[in-house]
């Protein structure tokens, strides 16, 4: 899982548009994969680092807690209905979104298309 | 270069004794079919199907932008108004762009917003329309999000709601109609996604009234996409067999604006729900 999030930090590198969205996002995500804690560190739109957790001193904006299973299909190029949206995993009860709710909606299509890059171009069927 | 079929005009009618400026598109000749847009967006999201030559052959399709949206004005004093759609009005503005258009008896299509609104028409006024077509239907859903996201002075709702519509939209829509059904919500008036989505997920009022609806009279069948989180094929599937008669097709891979996000992928389910709705001569009979 580790690995896929550094696949996030360099493909947002190469993805000028969402550092341009994401241009006033500088927090801290909580990403949580079967109780595995994952902390995203964005600086006005790039993502500095990712830490393992667990932590406790780790201040963090809003969480997603999901599980990698639910996460490989959400990573597919066409997802199963529920597994192709962050607020769909909620709606079908394999994710949970908390925290401070609406830094997250200000900044939802960045932080989604972030969360989809793993989805490559070549999966990515028209 | 290419000048599509559609034509755009404007007329002027009375809701709740206040006039509207409305705008409406229209294209082909025969049996008319008033098309009805979702929340926070316009007429747009039906342009491929009013530029479907089978279609319009014999179908006259007819949108209109409700007030608020797209090219159709507020209506004077909006600046001090909060906009929030009720059934009544909803109901109202309906009637009086058919009675201002002279349309007889049309084939009513609506999706989301507009799809429970046709059920609430099926339900109130079926003698004014021959069949509905409606389109991610439902009885009734709460909000799974807090609508006053969507109208804030430190926010653009227009931007957000598109980010949050986005978890309706299948991963099998092409990337351009996407991204077009879309921008109708970027380009939403302030608090006007707000206000539809207060009619949407507060007024619970259609579902004592589905069991009154008599599709003897004019067919009621349902569309709903698999990939639709806000109204969910068991929403769709609860609400028709609340209505005796009503018929339902599901769509494996469309989600929740299915005429604009994917149209080559809902045309066919659009047209075998033409096939099920009576034909102009019936209408006329």
């Amino acid at each position: 899982m580790f690995d896929k999030f550094r696949q996030i930090q360099s493909r947002l590198e190469g993805a000028p548009h969402l550092l341009r969205l994401g241009r006033l996002f500088s927090e801290t995500v909580l990403v949580v994969v079967d109780g595995d804690e994952f902390y995203l560190s964005f600086e006005k739109g790039r993502l500095l680092s990712v830490v393992n957790g667990p932590s406790r001193k780790t201040p963090w904006c809003f969480a997603l807690r999901t599980d990698a299973e639910a996460l490989e299909e959400f990573w597919k190029a066409r997802p199963e209905p529920g597994f192709h949206d962050i607020f769909g995993l909620v709606k079908i009860g394999r994710g949970r979104i908390d925290g401070d709710i609406l830094t997250l909606v200000k900044n939802l299509r960045f932080f989604k298309e972030v969360m989809a890059l793993p989805r490559t171009a070549e999966e990515a069927v028209a | 270069m290419s000048i599509e079929p559609i034509t755009g005009r404007y007329m002027t009618v009375e809701v709740a004794g206040t006039p509207h400026r409305i705008y409406f598109e229209e294209a082909g000749q025969g049996r008319p079919v008033l098309c009805l847009h979702t929340a926070g967006a316009d007429t747009r999201q039906w342009r491929h199907l009013m530029n479907d030559a089978e279609i319009t052959a014999s179908n006259r399709l007819i949108a209109f932008d409700m007030p608020w949206h797209g090219k159709s004005l507020p209506p004077e004093g909006f600046e001090t108004e909060e906009y929030l759609l009720t059934t009544e009005a909803y109901i109202e503005t309906v009637l009086a762009v058919i009675d201002g258009l002279g349309l007889e008896r049309p084939v009513l299509a609506g999706c989301s917003m507009g799809g429970r609104i046709a059920l609430q028409l099926a339900a109130l006024h079926a003698d004014r329309f021959s069949g509905f077509i409606a389109i991610e239907a439902s009885d009734f859903q709460p909000a799974w999000y807090d609508i006053d996201w969507f109208h804030r002075p430190d926010a653009h709702g227009g931007e957000m709601g598109a980010a949050l519509v986005s978890a309706n939209i299948s991963p099998y829509a092409p990337q351009a109609e996407r991204w077009n059904t879309l921008w109708m919500f970027m380009q939403s008036g302030p608090g006007v996604f707000r206000g539809d989505l207060s009619f949407y997920t507060r007024d619970e009022s259609l579902i004592p009234r589905l069991g009154q609806i008599d599709t003897s009279r004019a067919p009621v069948h349902i569309i709903v996409g698999a990939y639709d989180l806000t109204c969910t094929p068991e929403d769709a599937e609860r609400t028709a067999s609340a209505i005796p008669g009503a018929t339902l097709a599901v769509m494996d891979e469309l989600g929740h604006f299915p005429m604009s996000e994917h149209p080559e992928g809902f045309r066919p389910f659009f047209i075998e729900a033409l096939g099920r709705m009576p034909s102009a001569s019936a209408v006329a009979a």
